[in-house]
């Protein structure tokens, strides 16, 4: 047993702490939230060059080839920004997608192009939002003599804005869901930015777009199953992102309670507000230790279906109940939307969703734990 | 980072096979006593003669305290060798805390800490080879989680201390051999300047042990009635007893740790699958899995921190908020998973089951929900040691007390 973090770890946490420091001012990162302005081009160019997309897939595809953990350290800092775009949309699940779902020729054409930026692949794989899970994937596929025809709209796409391509799932005439990557510029592709109290998705519009076979993923497009196997590799990254930005809340937090004053005395001596810091701090040390440990089986090679489910369930809600905890002690500083507790709340609530909500995952969990017979 | 407890280096692969073995051997005719893992409130004789016999065949190889030196009773083992002994007792519901029903893992520390070199050699080998068995008598009538105000005195006289007073909702259903205690030294004197720790002979003239019958069992009054103890038993000298109560209590507030998960969820498990309605086992219900679901994942983040507490007292980095976070979470988990299981079974989870342990008994689990809330200072307390670990409204961050 050994629960601390390696020499190289800890060194690729001061990088990215260091890049969020430089890059992403709270000052400045307030305003993109605010501003709906999350995709920063030049970010991605800089995470990029310092190796960060795409950083698990192996060296012969543009990757660094580090363990899972050497990957969450840098997400974990990268969370406490909160930093925007899509180094984890496209440079860890679209990239884990390819390369669980291709053959060799596939990761050697769509990879090393994630790895150094220039193409950003967006995954887009439900239509309804009230459902995480297959049955929500309603696009179809219609044959044609010369390939097929996608249909459909994917409402909710994290970082659409972002995408030079999506990962899309389609439903085929058959029934069976499947994987294709389609063109953002294809004929017929449209984005629109959803509006409301979340950040960086949109709409994604599918009419009557040609595809071809060469852009299924695999030689059939794969299976949901594959994704999965992709999600237990990724899940537990976005949590790390997560656990970052709850550490952010909690830390902004405790330092107000010591410098707010009012009834003439600092707000952190009032034990009611004592006991939104120990709620936060406890929805955050129980995110940060089930993560880690689907991260420590990921890299171990046991079986990380279960955790990495309980990871996201448990990720989603430290993140919203730690923010809204914040709230309680910021009261009506903490929701001005140019507050950094507002990009917080803001993006507490869209990762909520992203991806399926925390009780989708934990029935996940157990199905993964304790198999149902029907 | 390695969450694997049995992950041996070479260096203690042969003593797993050893202790593997020494084990099976000790339990053989005694595995109904599996997930006898915490202090048992019920009186089962068979059991407690069989944990005492066991905890002095292991206390007398040193393997209770591995990382003692040998003449206060351990083994001169590495933490390495500790963690064979924990996960192999764990194969059968125990760990080295409660081999059997004393607080030796709370008293040894803090005599390490604060004993003289004369106290330790006295005292720790009978504790360390669990030859005796120690009480923690706190809580007074009066006082609840203010221990400070105590109002048990020890005045001296000569080469005694002559105790008066009262402490209450201590111990077990089986006698005591030393009682470990806060006494007030100076009725007059400035709050925590006042106080010392006393370690006295149980027998001694003018103790009276009464049976208290609550909410989580048996528990006990102790009077003091102008009781003579010895100064010998005097630990970390005169007034300091404050210091001395803070590293009992860090270590009674989570902070000792532990490697071990909490068995009731195979339980419940098992119910689920047994237990049909309508002819379907009530485990397929969607509504019934959302609850296993939470109490699953409550228990599992129990047993990380509780493994992450063990892990930073072992390798030496302490933590300022890890004992109060940790009992803080138990305390509202036990009360949740309390109505979790009325939820999953109805009054089934009401009914005393006494062919299971308690610790895996349905009934156990939601008396002791509320039952537990306050054992060792309440949950407010929990908090507000919290609050100032964190530094809330401060300019400092109070550090943990030392331990060991």
């Amino acid at each position: 047993m050994d629960l601390s973090l390696t020499e190289t770890q800890e060194e690729f946490k001061k990088v990215a702490e260091d890049f969020v420091k430089a890059e992403v001012p709270a000052h400045q990162m307030t305003q993109w939230y605010k501003n709906k302005q999350t995709f920063r081009p030049e970010l991605v160019k800089k995470a990029a060059e310092i190796g960060w997309l795409g950083m698990m897939l192996p060296e012969q595809y543009g990757g660094a080839g580090v363990s899972a953990m050497d990957c969450a350290v840098v997400f974990e800092a990268l969370g406490h920004g909160p930093v925007p775009g899509p180094l984890f949309t496209s440079g860890v699940l679209s990239a884990q997608m390819i390369f669980e779902a291709c053959a060799e020729e596939q990761r050697k054409a769509l990879l090393p192009k994630i790895c150094d930026g220039s193409s950003i692949v967006v995954p887009a794989i439900t239509d309804k939002a009230a459902y995480w899970g297959p049955e929500a994937v309603e696009t179809r596929l219609a044959k044609t003599p010369a390939g097929y025809i996608m249909n459909g709209v994917k409402r909710f796409v994290f970082d659409a804005e972002a995408a030079t391509s999506f990962l899309c799932a389609a439903r085929t005439e058959e029934g069976k869901v499947v994987f294709l990557l389609v063109d953002a510029k294809s004929a017929g592709v449209s984005i629109k930015p959803h509006i409301g109290f979340f950040v960086s998705v949109a709409e994604v519009r599918f009419n009557q777009v040609a595809v071809t076979p060469a852009d299924f993923l695999g030689s059939s497009g794969a299976s949901w199953s594959t994704l999965e196997a992709a999600l237990e590799k990724s899940l537990p990254i976005l949590s790390a992102y997560q656990v970052g930005a709850t550490q952010e809340v909690f830390d902004i937090t405790c330092e107000y309670t010591r410098t707010r004053v009012v009834f003439g005395q600092p707000i952190g001596r009032f034990q009611r507000v004592q006991d939104h810091c120990v709620d936060i701090s406890i929805n955050l040390d129980m995110a940060r230790w089930a993560t880690y440990e689907a991260i420590w089986r990921i890299d171990s090679g046991i079986d990380a279906r279960a955790g990495a489910h309980e990871a996201k369930a448990t990720a989603s809600d430290g993140y919203y109940h730690g923010t809204n905890y914040a709230h309680m002690v910021w009261a009506g500083p903490g929701t001005d939307y140019s507050h950094p507790m507002m990009a917080h709340s803001v993006l507490a609530h869209t990762l909520y969703q992203y991806l399926g909500t925390p009780g989708q995952h934990k029935r996940l969990m157990m199905d993964a734990l304790y198999p149902r017979a029907s | 980072m390695d969450f694997n407890v049995s992950a041996d280096p070479p260096h203690v692969m042969d003593f797993r096979k050893e202790v593997a073995a020494w084990m099976a051997e000790e339990f053989k005719g005694h595995e109904h006593l599996r997930w006898s893992a915490s202090w048992s409130t019920r009186e089962d004789q068979d059991e407690y003669k069989f944990r005492r016999g066991l905890a002095e065949k292991l206390g007398a190889k040193g393997w209770l305290f591995p990382l003692y030196l040998k003449k206060y009773g351990g083994a001169e083992l590495t933490v390495d060798h500790q963690m064979v002994l924990e996960t192999e007792l764990f194969k059968y519901g125990l760990n080295l805390s409660h081999v059997f029903y004393t607080l030796a893992r709370i008293v040894a520390p803090v005599l390490i800490r604060w004993g003289t070199e004369e106290q330790k050699t006295e005292f720790l080998p009978p504790i360390t080879r669990a030859q005796i068995c120690v009480w923690q008598v706190l809580t007074e009538p009066h006082g609840g989680s203010d221990i400070a105000n105590c109002q048990t005195k020890a005045i001296r006289d000569g080469d005694h201390y002559v105790v008066n007073g009262q402490k209450v909702m201590v111990g077990h259903h089986l006698p005591p051999d030393y009682l470990w205690t806060l006494v007030c030294t100076n009725p007059q004197g400035k709050r925590h300047e006042n106080l010392a720790w006393l370690h006295i002979p149980a027998n001694l003239p003018g103790v009276t042990i009464q049976h208290m019958n609550l909410m989580m069992g048996i528990k006990n009054a102790v009077f003091f009635d102008n009781v003579r103890v010895p100064a010998k038993y005097l630990i970390g000298g005169e007034n300091n007893g404050w210091k001395v109560a803070s590293t009992h209590m860090e270590l009674e507030h989570g902070g000792d740790g532990r490697i071990a998960a909490d068995p009731l969820i195979e339980r419940v498990i098992e119910y689920c699958r047994n237990t049909h309605i309508d002819g379907k086992p009530i485990m397929e219900d969607l509504r019934v899995r959302d609850l296993i679901a939470d109490m699953t994942i409550e228990l599992n983040t129990l047993r990380r921190f509780n493994q992450l507490i063990y892990w930073r007292r072992f390798a030496k980095k302490p933590h300022p908020y890890g004992g109060p976070q940790q009992r803080y979470y138990q305390r509202m988990l036990r009360l949740r998973n309390g109505e979790r299981l009325q939820a999953i079974m109805g009054a089934d989870a009401l009914e005393q089951n006494l062919s299971v342990h308690e610790v895996v008994d349905f009934e156990y689990a939601v008396r002791t929900g509320p039952g537990q809330l306050h054992g060792g200072g309440t949950l407010d307390t929990d908090r507000l040691i919290f609050a100032r670990r964190l530094g809330l409204g401060r300019p400092t961050i109070e550090k943990a007390p030392e331990t060991d």
